[in-house]
């Protein structure tokens, strides 16, 4: 009978290594970001930012580097790059309470609802709980166990009726998942962009100039990209109005 | 003249409160479910003045009314206006209860005193519910020069711009402005009126009318009594103009209290006064431009006031008033069903500190549900004593039909006047209470009415200091950037289990066809085992195994234990099973199985080049049976 045994003292330094793989990651020096930070309190808000893009640089996954950098170009009035940096940082960190305040009061500042209207604030929380790359995660684990208890179930039908549950479980948390990241593709953060050029941005009725501008996009509104495939213009739509165009990939920031 | 904005809660509100109107039973149930949003309920401001031009020496009245479909209406936050001086006027209010339904309007009036000429704006007045904020447009009123008179002997020269000196008389310098600050008494009772009068005199012109900032105030509670009064006065041979400027204080609590220096700001012009007594002198100055002047600031002398203890003997039912008071109260109706509203109005009217009455204790009413207590307040000033009344309304809901009594309500207070307390009191009443629907609603009055936090201004939060990512996010990026085809392994690995769940039921299935594969490998393995016996000095158990693995290989094959079964019938057994080996190799296991079963059973022992040449020999016959049970 073949017996598949994995020992636990042979997990627990694949984790460890894993959680200290994530941590070293991030493991940016303190004393520069304080060293930015206190130029951003000193009102000197250009050098700081400087140093958050640095940070962003050198660490795309943090989500500090975006909220400080969105911040500073709040200060310097700049609210398009502002909601940028904010979405960036809120899209790796949804949890985040500062984040998530300062992406509201920005997009707020710009007459944009950060909660649609109608739906709860609890329900827009839950939504956004897990960032895409933690559903992806899950989605990915779910579908590890789901497998991995499958061959289980395959090499130990005995055991069948004990396999059933975890089963069910994984096969649930796999179908949420799945479905949850397909709910958010109309999150206007996914595939999203920001006004953030010269504005207003023209919205062209096609990729060209030759085209008719048919409206007109005030800087920070928030747009959802269709196709990037063109060199120059990307195609966007703007759901609440119901209209989409071209704009010049010089005005808008994927975020 | 009135400009207003109103806001509109929402609507939700107003159901909860036509729900109070028309069902009793199910108030309580509406009431819960609307109760957060009735705590803002619609409220609307408005201002007026009660003219639009006034003169630079008159002063104009503001009027700011509030009003709300709820019991208490905020007090609406008055502006920093830096061109009038504002002083309290008053307060009115309204509030009317039909079935249930609340509406308050209150009217704050203040006096304003203009400080320049030209167009000035009253900036907006805001008011603030503690969700909501209302406000007010603003209002430009036209501040001209005081029109000369015909006569100027006829009329008084208006006050606080400057003054005629009187004389020749030599005036020091800093005698030119002061102010003064006295009280009518040095003593009072917790809540007995002291009139403190601050006087502003001037005997050299202003470029505008000064700036008055009223004094701070310990163990005080004051209330201004406009107007401004003006007027010229001849002080030590100097006349001077002067202002006067009257506040009420009451003393909070027994101990000291003290009233702080009032400041009076004023420009002064800077050239000397070349005609005093030209009749149209006072506005040449007036319309001067402010910035031409010198700016002086002068202080009054502070005070110090003792507030006294009120005598022993005071009432059970003296809560601390003080003044000359009257009571009366009614009730709306005369006949109420059981679950109906009644409502009970107790009016303290009078002269004191109507601000600080306490509602009276109303008596025991088993017969009733006693709901919450709101008030109104309307406070008038006439003579500069603070005065007016004040009314509590109480709903009551009788609980029992039949004829009921509420007995009388009392109010004590410290009459002032006879320094003896009093307890005057209203009622009783009598009301004929009918058969009703219900038990009756649960009524309330206090809508949110909390004192919060007040919100000034909205910013972004500040910068973060965190340096690294939150681990379960960073590693879950990590994750998710893996090569997706990673997530292919379980999926093999749920396919080698499957196949190798189906090889194991079939090897179940099938015992024979698997030991018949075996049967060589087994054999082998007991070639070596006897190897390892002879190299041991053990010939005999070398024969004994080979013996053994003989009868198991070919019980493998056959598929029959020949362990019972004779030599030849095993031999037959295998030519119909394997027709196609060939005799040769059928008589050598005849051979090999005649000469194991010989050493092991032979009584002399077994010599090791015996069962050596018998391992050889097994060896060999086990390859050639290999391919002879193919054919």
């Amino acid at each position: 009978m073949l017996r598949i045994k994995v020992p636990l003292k042979n997990i627990l330094p694949a984790v460890t290594l894993a959680l200290w793989g994530a941590r070293a990651l991030s493991a940016y020096d303190r004393s520069v970001l304080a060293e930015y930070n206190d130029l951003y309190k000193n009102g000197n808000y250009q050098s700081a930012l400087e140093g958050y893009a640095d940070i962003i640089s050198k660490e795309p996954a943090n989500p500090c580097g975006f909220y400080n950098a969105g911040n500073a170009y709040f200060r310097m009035n700049k609210p398009g790059p502002a909601i940028l940096y904010y979405s960036k940082a809120w899209r790796l960190d949804p949890r985040n309470a500062d984040i998530r305040a300062n992406l509201e009061f920005a997009l707020k500042q710009t007459g944009q609802a950060f909660v649609p209207d109608g739906v709860p604030r609890v329900l827009h929380y839950l939504y956004y709980y897990l960032s895409d790359d933690e559903l992806k995660t899950a989605a990915a684990a779910a579908w590890w166990a789901l497998f991995l208890l499958v061959s289980f179930y395959f090499l130990k039908p005995k055991s069948a009726a004990g396999t059933r549950t975890p089963l069910l479980a994984a096969g649930g948390l796999l179908a949420l998942a799945g479905l949850w990241f397909i709910a958010r593709s109309v999150s206007p953060f996914r595939d999203g962009a920001v006004i953030t050029g010269e504005a207003p941005a023209r919205l062209m009725s096609g990729p060209g100039e030759n085209f008719k501008a048919y409206a007109a996009l005030p800087e920070a509104r928030l747009v959802k990209i269709l196709d990037d495939t063109d060199d120059n213009y990307y195609e966007i739509a703007i759901p609440k109005e119901g209209i989409k165009g071209w704009v010049k990939k010089t005005s808008a920031e994927k975020i | 003249m009135r400009k207003n904005i109103k806001i509109c809660i929402s609507t939700p509100v107003r159901y909860s409160l036509l729900a109070i109107r028309f069902s009793c039973a199910f108030v309580p149930l509406l009431l819960c479910a609307f109760a957060p949003l009735s705590l803002y309920a619609e409220f609307s401001i408005s201002a007026e003045v009660d003219r639009k031009t006034v003169e630079i020496t008159d002063s104009l009245y503001l009027t700011v009314t509030v009003s709300a479909d709820s019991a208490s209406v905020p007090e609406p936050k008055l502006p920093q206006m830096t061109n009038f001086n504002v002083y309290s006027s008053g307060r009115s209010q309204n509030i009317s209860i039909i079935n249930g339904k609340i509406a308050t309007s209150v009217s704050f009036t203040y006096v304003l005193s203009p400080m320049f000429i030209g167009r000035q704006t009253i900036p907006p007045i805001s008011v603030f519910n503690g969700k909501e904020r209302a406000m007010t447009q603003e209002i430009d009123v036209l501040v001209v020069r005081t029109a000369a008179p015909r006569d100027p002997r006829a009329r008084p020269a208006p006050a606080t711009r400057t003054a005629r000196p009187a004389t020749q008389a030599e005036v020091n310098p800093e005698d030119l402005l002061y102010l003064t600050a006295e009280t009518d008494k040095n003593a009072a009772y917790p809540n007995e009126q002291i009139t403190l009068t601050v006087k502003f005199y001037t005997a050299v012109p202003l470029t505008s009318n000064p700036q008055y900032l009223p004094p701070q105030f310990k163990n005080l509670i004051a209330e201004d009594l406009p107007p401004v009064r003006n007027g010229e006065t001849v002080i030590k041979g100097t006349r001077y103009a002067y202002s006067e400027i009257k506040t009420a204080v009451f003393g909070h609590e027994e101990g000291q209290a003290r009233i702080n220096p009032a400041v009076v700001i004023a420009q002064l012009h800077r050239e000397a006064v070349t005609d005093f007594f030209d009749p149209n002198f006072f506005q040449k100055f007036i319309s001067m431009n402010a910035a031409q002047g010198e700016r002086r600031e002068i202080k009054s002398n502070p005070l110090t006031l003792a507030i006294l203890a009120f005598p022993p003997g005071a009432p059970p039912s003296f809560k601390g008033a003080a003044g000359s008071f009257t009571i009366s109260a009614e009730l709306d109706r005369k006949e109420i069903k059981t679950g109906e509203a009644l409502n009970l109005s107790v009016k303290i009217s009078g002269s004191g500190n109507l601000k600080v009455l306490t509602a009276p204790k109303l008596p025991d009413m088993p017969d009733f549900k006693v709901y919450d207590t709101m008030s109104s307040l309307d406070i008038s000033k006439e003579n500069d004593v603070i005065g007016g009344k004040k009314v509590f309304t109480t709903i009551l809901i009788p609980r029992r039909e039949g004829r009921q009594t509420i007995p009388p309500v009392r109010f004590s207070f410290f009459d002032l006047a006879a320094k003896a307390y009093r307890e005057i009191a209203a009622g009783p009443f009598e009301v004929t209470v009918l058969k009703g629907d219900g038990e009756g609603a649960n009524v309330s009055f206090v809508r949110g009415e909390q004192v919060g936090i007040t919100p000034l201004a909205s910013d972004i939060r500040y910068v973060s200091d965190k340096a690294a990512p939150p681990p379960a996010a960073a590693l879950a990026r990590r994750i998710s950037a893996l090569p997706p085809g990673l997530n292919l392994i379980p999926v093999f690995i749920a396919f080698l289990s499957f196949w190798l769940a189906r090889a194991k039921e079939f090897r179940l299935k099938n015992p024979l066809l698997f030991r018949f594969k075996k049967a060589r490998s087994e054999a082998a393995s007991d070639l070596l085992n006897a190897r390892e016996k002879l190299k041991g000095g053990l010939p005999a158990e070398a024969a004994a195994i080979l013996y053994d693995s003989l009868l198991d290989y070919l019980s493998d094959k056959s598929g029959q234990k020949v362990s019972g079964l004779t030599r030849k019938k095993t031999l037959a057994l295998l030519k119909e099973k394997f027709p196609g080996a060939g005799d040769y190799a059928t008589g050598e296991i005849e051979d090999l199985w005649e000469n194991l079963e010989a050493l092991h059973f032979s009584p002399d022992g077994t010599p090791p080049e015996r069962a050596k040449e018998m391992i050889e020999k097994y060896l060999v016959l086990l390859d050639m049976l290999e391919k002879e049970f193919r054919k």
